[in-house]
């Protein structure tokens, strides 16, 4: 009796939990149908309707720069030029591109730059020190906008034309754009330098790779001679040094004086945090651990790398994540100095379908996307940091 | 002297031959850099251009002949934030009379040929003069948080006889700062207590609520609010200002919220036990055990985010409205500002660094005041 009275008891009190649970989920969603209707009776006051069907439509306005993908022949798109006659969505998808390419390359150097700093605010110079703190100080605390808006109209835009800009080690810096000498491979025709290649390409990757640890060095040296043996036979490789004529350039890699501004000024601003963060968890990891490897005659590398270094990694990898985010967060600055990123192609094709709101459902999207797409990425990094590192 | 000044050098600069190489170089930057940076504040640059254009940057396109208003509102800022340092720096008297007659002096010695520094000492002597209330007046500390209440209010009276359309400037980077860093406080604090709540629904929403705004960029929470909320709102009429504040207050919250769970998570599973042994009701054990021990440990990095949401501003321009950057902006597209684009940037940048060092300055002074070991007197 007393038994079936408590199991009764139990099944109501588990009965009111999910009635509860049930009623607030409940309120939020007619919360939410109550934002989305008013949204839609707004809408259809100005005669609108929610459609996503300007997405296939052309969009019939430029973007400076950028590819955008075309599904022309087959199932597999293409990277190809945006132009006027391709669709929103082509052009949602440009600033996507342009979006993820000023992230990746801010991220990548951003980290190098503020480890750098890092590194100088922790030497045993003085003046260094000072000159690192000061620059962190004074990127930290003033607006990105500034510095972004700054680096656009101040520096770049105030280089001089392509036609008097001088050349430095190869590279072109004029207020049309910089101009880097690359690399380029031509193949073309030569089935024996592509074979050649690719066995070559194929021996550095298992040379890095952790299952041919113990063959290392022959992967690596085979790798290194195919490489030169083809380049010395058939010259596949040469150095593109850009020239500037008159009014364009030919050779080398551009980067369009918007691209510039916004790697700059995404670079210096996290730099300074990134800078931040590793001084804190480098001073947080006590002396001791340095101290107890050299004590057990680990050489300076190998107490470095093997003591000292994994347990920096881990203390700081999810902080650099969410800076990483941040930084990819900062590229929708762009609009304000004209960089087409995804924002700012947002912006435009609001502007000329007058779709703000469908457009900014896709957007907000892509948003989460790229975010989620990056916090994964440095989890399963923190994951094979915590699998390989030692255990605390 | 010259022992020490020598032993300082041998230490810091010339301790090892790569460290010797850096210093020379370094030294010869620094002497090149700063020697073209003084000749260019001194002798190049032409401040006028700044000086000309001050009531852009302060106050953007607001009527001239209600000038009076925001003078009184920068008053009214000036002395609420000498009150408040107050509460964290000790000013003894004697002190505290000196910098007076100091400022009084300076004020009275430049209103003639420099108007603007007197107005500067004139504002240096209030928040003084208030910093010295805080101290003297122990109710003061008590009534802070209502100060700034009607502060605020008596603020947005005063300035709103020009309609909101016309503020602008740095009284408006200032004023959006405040309303949305008081306004995001309260939402964060639900928002981090519903995280940890028992109820995996309000869990659920909560934390939801607070990944996607982290996950998106100011500019488009800005600016999607901007178009949303007269769709909402339709009957009405939402100046922007109030949007742009509601935009910045929802997505700061979420940032709030993070910074307050980590404030929580550091209070002991003991305190919130022996309140309940004590028969306290949730609630209450929340407002009165929790949540004061979580803010403590919280409180500098919500300073740190209330300089967060000053530095992020700017980007109510892409709602058109006037902050301190625009205004700059608007002052470099005038004709007589060609050619002296880097004096308006470095006097922006100056402005900026100002208010971030005060504001850091407040932050570490805090710090030190609830460090623990040290009780409030």
């Amino acid at each position: 009796m007393h038994h079936s009275h408590t199991r009764l008891f139990g099944g109501l009190k588990r009965g009111l939990f999910a009635l509860r649970q049930a009623g607030i989920l409940l309120v939020v969603a007619l919360f939410l149908y109550w934002l989305s209707y008013s949204v839609s009776t707004g809408l259809a006051k100005n005669g609108i309707g929610f459609n996503l069907g300007f997405l296939s439509q052309a969009a019939g306005f430029d973007i400076s720069e950028g590819y955008t993908l075309a599904w022309q022949n087959g199932f597999l798109p293409q990277l190809m030029d945006f132009v006027s006659s391709d669709t929103n969505i082509q052009a949602l998808i440009t600033g996507g591109i342009n979006t993820i390419k000023a992230a990746v390359i801010g991220i990548a150097l951003a980290t190098v730059l503020g480890i750098l700093i890092c590194i100088g605010s922790l030497s045993r110079n003085w003046l260094l020190r000072q000159i690192c703190f000061l620059f962190i100080e004074f990127v930290r605390n003033t607006p990105p906008l500034i510095q972004l808006v700054f680096w656009y109209f101040a520096v770049i835009l105030q280089l001089p034309a392509l036609a008097q800009s001088g050349q430095w080690l190869g590279a072109l810096a004029s207020r049309q754009g910089i101009y880097l000498p690359s690399i380029t491979l031509h193949t073309d025709g030569l089935l024996g330098v592509q074979i050649g290649l690719a066995v070559a390409v194929l021996c550095l990757l298992c040379g890095v790779l952790k299952p041919f640890r113990s063959r290392r060095y022959v992967l690596l040296s085979v790798g290194v001679l195919a490489l030169a043996v083809i380049q010395l036979y058939a010259q596949p490789f040469s150095i593109s040094v850009p020239e500037a004529k008159r009014f364009s350039v030919s050779g080398g890699m551009a980067i369009s004086p918007e691209l510039a501004a916004m790697l700059l000024g995404l670079i210096i601003y996290k730099s300074a945090f990134i800078a931040e963060i590793t001084r804190g968890a480098l001073q947080a990891i006590p002396k001791g651990q340095f101290e107890a490897a050299q004590s057990l005659r680990l050489s300076y590398s190998q107490s470095l790398r093997d003591v000292v270094l994994p347990q920096v990694y881990r203390v700081v990898l999810p902080a650099f994540g969410n800076q990483y985010i941040s930084l990819a967060k900062n590229t929708s600055l762009g609009i304000a100095i004209g960089f087409p990123d995804l924002f700012n192609v947002y912006g435009t094709v609001a502007n000329q379908s007058g779709r703000s709101l469908e457009g900014m459902v896709v957007v907000i999207l892509a948003y989460l996307l790229l975010s989620l797409v990056i916090s994964t990425l440095v989890n399963l990094g923190n994951r094979r940091l915590l699998r390989t590192g030692a255990r605390s | 002297m010259n022992h020490t000044l020598s032993r300082w050098l041998r230490i810091n600069l010339f301790n090892s031959l790569a460290n010797s190489c850096i210093s020379l170089v370094l030294i010869s930057l620094c002497i090149y850099v700063g020697y073209a940076f003084v000749n260019w504040v001194a002798l190049q640059a032409n401040w006028s251009v700044v000086s000309n254009s001050i009531r852009i940057f302060m106050v953007g396109t607001y009527p001239a002949d209600l000038l009076w208003r925001p003078w009184l509102s920068a008053l009214i800022l000036v002395f609420l934030s000498g009150a408040s340092l107050g509460l964290v720096t000790r000013l003894t008297w004697n002190k505290g009379v000196v910098l007076s007659a100091v400022f009084l002096i300076g004020a009275w010695w430049s209103s003639g040929a420099f108007p603007l520094l007197s107005v500067l000492c004139y504002m240096l002597l209030t928040a003084t003069l208030a910093c010295l209330m805080t101290n003297m007046v122990p109710l003061c500390r008590r009534l802070m948080p209502w100060l700034w209440l009607f502060g605020i209010v008596l603020l947005c009276y005063l300035m709103s006889a020009a309609g909101t359309e016309r503020w602008g400037g740095l009284l408006v980077s200032v004023l959006v700062t405040i309303i949305a860093a008081v306004l995001s406080l309260p939402l964060g604090i639900l928002l981090a207590l519903g995280k940890r709540s028992k109820q995996p629904s309000i869990r659920y929403i909560c934390t939801a609520y607070i990944e996607i705004l982290r996950a998106i960029p100011l500019i488009l929470v800005v600016y999607s609010l901007w178009v949303l909320t007269p769709l909402i709102l339709p009957q009405w009429n939402t100046p922007d200002l109030v949007r742009g504040v509601l935009g910045f207050t929802l997505f700061f919250a979420a940032y709030v919220a993070e910074y307050v769970r980590s404030g929580l998570q550091s209070v002991p599973a003991g305190q919130v036990e022996a309140a309940q042994a004590l028969g306290m009701r949730n609630w209450q054990i929340n407002t009165d055990i929790v949540l004061p021990q979580a803010l403590r440990v919280s409180t500098p990095a919500l300073i740190g985010n209330v300089l967060d949401i000053f530095n992020n501003i700017p980007l109510l321009f892409i709602i058109g409205m006037t902050d301190f950057l625009r205004a700059g902006q608007m002052v470099l597209l005038s004709p007589q500002a060609g050619g002296h684009t880097y004096e308006i940037y470095a006097f922006m940048f100056m402005v900026y660094m100002v208010v971030a060092s005060i504001m850091t300055y407040g932050s570490r002074r805090l710090e030190d005041a609830m460090s623990p070991g040290r009780q409030e007197k």
